[in-house]
């Protein structure tokens, strides 16, 4: 990578340290939790001055026309920080949206709304759109409550929706990180076409969200390693003892293989190598939240030690945008096996 | 059917009158709660078990107990499970009784035993410290002696349901001098007591079924030590091993498994050739984890104290439920991140199962901890 690009990723990495810094601790987003919308419009407002809902648009078109390496690195931060804003989903759709200039601004929130089945890649194509309506229903949209409008994939292309539209109705349940999956059922809802395809901001979003699971493996792993260097037990250490040693061993090992791969992705991007990706990021980050919960024993099941927020993270994220499997799946399909 | 007669009974048909029992008997509504009741809830069961002499399986029937082998209470642990009761505030009858019982005085036996029998002590354990876990006998909470009684100053956590209570039994260090395994006693403490003061803990679960429990200056008469002092440990080492046997039994998995068909089904995998590989795998593990619980049930048959081998079950059991929970987790798309059961149905909730495993591999004496055992006790390995 030139000194160039080091240079811009430290420069996201840095800008995001202003919202999620690696060392903060976790009370703004214990605050949030089981709230509604569930984040905050004034931290929405900062990121867009940092420029991050314009990241992935083009200079011409008012962004900073970054790509995914640098998308991904705020991502990690952000996961890193278990910010609760919907970010990588507004900003991966940016670019496809007419009105581009309010939604980089923070002044409009459009979230993408795609999934009809749960565990799957495709925009459900049960969502119709004509004569300027759309019907059907949509499901999983993360943070849905925020949203000022939803991007609408449908079987007659993409269809801008106001969330106050008539015939728009959103159902909301919470999910374990303490915001919550949208349901939007749209009858008839008045709408505008947008054109484009949204396959490719779902690509962004996928390979995004492993870098997520980074983020927040990366922190829960420095926070295990911290306790096992503090916590004593027996007149020493409890990182003293073997098993303990090698079984950080092998997660560090988890952790710098999902770095290498989302790194990989983010540099050379194909469908094939973000499910690889993002099938490293969902098992590798279950498993070592899992596992950082038991080595901090009981204090890690407690809901005021911050560990456990990593995991209730990880179990939301792991399988959206797709379960391991299903990314091995595609992975096995798209990528040719050169040992044959 | 008195104790006696049920004591009688062949195995099979003790477990149909079990099951008789407590299908006439148990309150539809609290079947398979999503989470521990606390004694709000839970004592309905209790009172009703205590009517009809069924509360206090492992008892004498001298002392109000049915007096039933440790084969015939597993049978009622198993059918218990069967049918989704859910357990109570039970501590006074596993753990108070029994120590009371083998340990305790005359005066302590007259007065405790019924008041546990009758629902009117709720007890509750403490045990672990902040800087005394997986290290319980460093345990830092101490009673020093003051005219006729004990003062107590100290710290115990992950109390389990100690808002409920209104007796705690407690590890206390009586001797600083000792080896740290020497010097503990056992009291028994009112929770009302001046100085007490009880922090719920909530945990992964969103659950306040922990809590901490602080001890200033607390005062309780000398003659609520239980056997010698300075004997605490080995009691309570004593009462562990049905613990132990307890937390091995098949029942969790048993519960996670119908759970994880049931989902599969729900996402359409039931037919998925890996799923069902998965899945097989899974349940042979049950299985095989049946047949070596079935092993070590047979020693108790048989009058026999169990090893410390009988770590392997808590070990296999805890782990095997993690595995079909975090099995569930990966089937379920989206719906693993939810912290509601799926489509309102309480049987289709994978990441509430997937919570509820996590301390599986932690309470009752960490999998790491029982691994040393396995390693030290078992295998004769050279310590570190």
């Amino acid at each position: 990578m030139s000194p160039d690009a080091d240079d811009a990723l430290r420069l996201i990495r840095d800008s995001a340290a202003a919202i999620a810094p690696r060392q903060g601790d976790l009370g703004r987003i214990r605050a949030l939790r089981f709230t509604r919308p569930g984040f905050d419009r004034a931290v929405w407002r900062q990121m867009a001055e940092l420029g991050w809902l314009g990241l992935l648009v083009e200079e011409a078109r008012g962004g900073s026309g970054l790509g995914l390496a640098e998308f991904c690195a705020l991502a990690e931060e952000l996961g890193a920080g278990l910010v609760p804003e919907p970010l990588i989903f507004a900003a991966a759709i940016a670019p496809i949206l007419p009105d581009a200039a309010a939604v980089i601004g923070g002044e409009r929130i459009v979230l993408p709304a795609w999934q009809e089945q749960p565990n799957t890649l495709a925009p459900g194509a049960a969502t119709r759109f004509a004569g300027g309506r759309v019907s059907g229903a949509k499901h999983f949209i993360p943070m849905a409550d925020g949203a000022d409008a939803f991007l609408v994939a449908t079987a007659d292309g993409l269809a801008l929706v106001e969330r106050e539209a008539p015939g728009v109705t959103l159902d909301l349940a919470m999910t374990q990180d303490g915001g919550h999956f949208g349901t939007l059922a749209l009858r008839n809802a008045p709408a505008t076409p947008v054109p484009g395809r949204i396959e490719p901001a779902l690509e962004s979003i996928t390979l995004a969200l492993a870098a997520t699971a980074l983020g927040l493996m990366d922190r829960a792993f420095a926070l295990t390693l911290d306790y096992l260097r503090t916590r004593r037990q027996f007149g020493r250490a409890i990182g003293s003892f073997q098993a303990l040693q090698h079984r950080a061993a092998d997660l560090k090992l988890q952790l710098e293989l999902t770095r290498a791969s989302v790194a990989a992705a983010a540099a050379a991007p194909s469908p094939a190598v973000i499910s690889r990706a993002k099938a490293r990021a969902a098992e590798a980050s279950l498993l070592l939240t899992r596992q950082a919960i038991q080595l901090h024993g009981g204090i890690g099941y407690t809901d005021e030690y911050d560990v456990g927020l990593f995991l209730r993270k990880a179990m939301v994220i792991a399988n959206l945008h797709g379960s391991a499997a299903l990314h091995r799946a595609r992975f096995a399909a798209l990528a040719p096996d050169m040992t044959e | 059917m008195d104790a006696a007669a049920l004591d009688a009974l062949d195995d099979e048909t003790f477990r149909l009158e079990v099951r008789r029992f407590v299908e006439a008997h148990y309150p539809p509504a609290l079947r398979n709660p999503p989470k521990r009741l606390h004694w709000a809830e839970n004592q309905v069961w209790y009172r009703l078990l205590a009517a009809h002499g069924w509360l206090a399986p492992g008892w004498p029937r001298e002392y109000g107990g049915m007096g039933l082998s440790a084969a015939k209470q597993l049978i009622v642990i198993e059918e218990f499970e069967r049918h989704g009761c859910a357990r109570t505030n039970d501590h006074g009858v596993v753990m108070v009784g029994p120590l009371l019982i083998r340990y305790g005085s005359d005066a302590q036996k007259q007065f405790f035993l019924p008041k546990i029998l009758s629902g009117e002590a709720i007890w509750c354990q403490g045990y672990s410290e902040p800087n005394a876990g997986s290290d319980l006998a460093s345990l830092r909470t101490e009673a020093v002696i003051d005219g006729d009684d004990y003062v107590i100053n100290g710290q115990k956590t992950w109390t389990t349901l100690a808002t409920d209570a209104n007796w705690i039994f407690l590890l206390v260090r009586t001797d600083k001098a000792a080896k740290k395994q020497e010097g503990i006693s056992f009291l028994l403490v009112p929770m009302d007591s001046p100085g007490i003061t009880v922090r719920p803990i909530i945990n992964l679960e969103l659950h306040d079924e922990f809590c901490e429990v602080f001890f200033d200056n607390v005062r309780v008469p000398r003659a609520n030590l239980v056997g010698e002092e300075n004997k605490g440990w080995t009691m309570a080492k004593a009462l562990l091993g049905f613990e132990r046997i307890f937390l091995g039994s098949p029942r969790q998995s048993a519960y996670a498994l119908v759970r994880l068909k049931l989902l599969a089904e729900r996402m359409g995998l039931a037919e998925d050739p890996t799923f069902q590989d998965r899945y097989t795998r899974l349940r042979l593990d049950l299985e095989d984890h049946k047949a070596l619980y079935e092993t070590f049930a047979a020693q108790l048959r048989r009058g026999e104290a169990l090893g410390a081998d009988v770590s392997m079950l808590k070990i296999h059991q805890s782990e095997l439920f993690q595995r079909i929970t975090e099995a569930m987790l990966e089937i379920a798309g989206e719906n693993a991140g939810l912290l509601e059961p799926m489509e309102g149905n309480r049987a289709l909730h994978p990441a509430g199962l997937f919570i509820q495993a996590r301390p599986a591999t932690i309470y009752g004496g960490s999998n790491e901890i029982q691994r040393n055992i396995l390693a030290g006790s078992v295998l004769d390995l050279p310590a570190t």
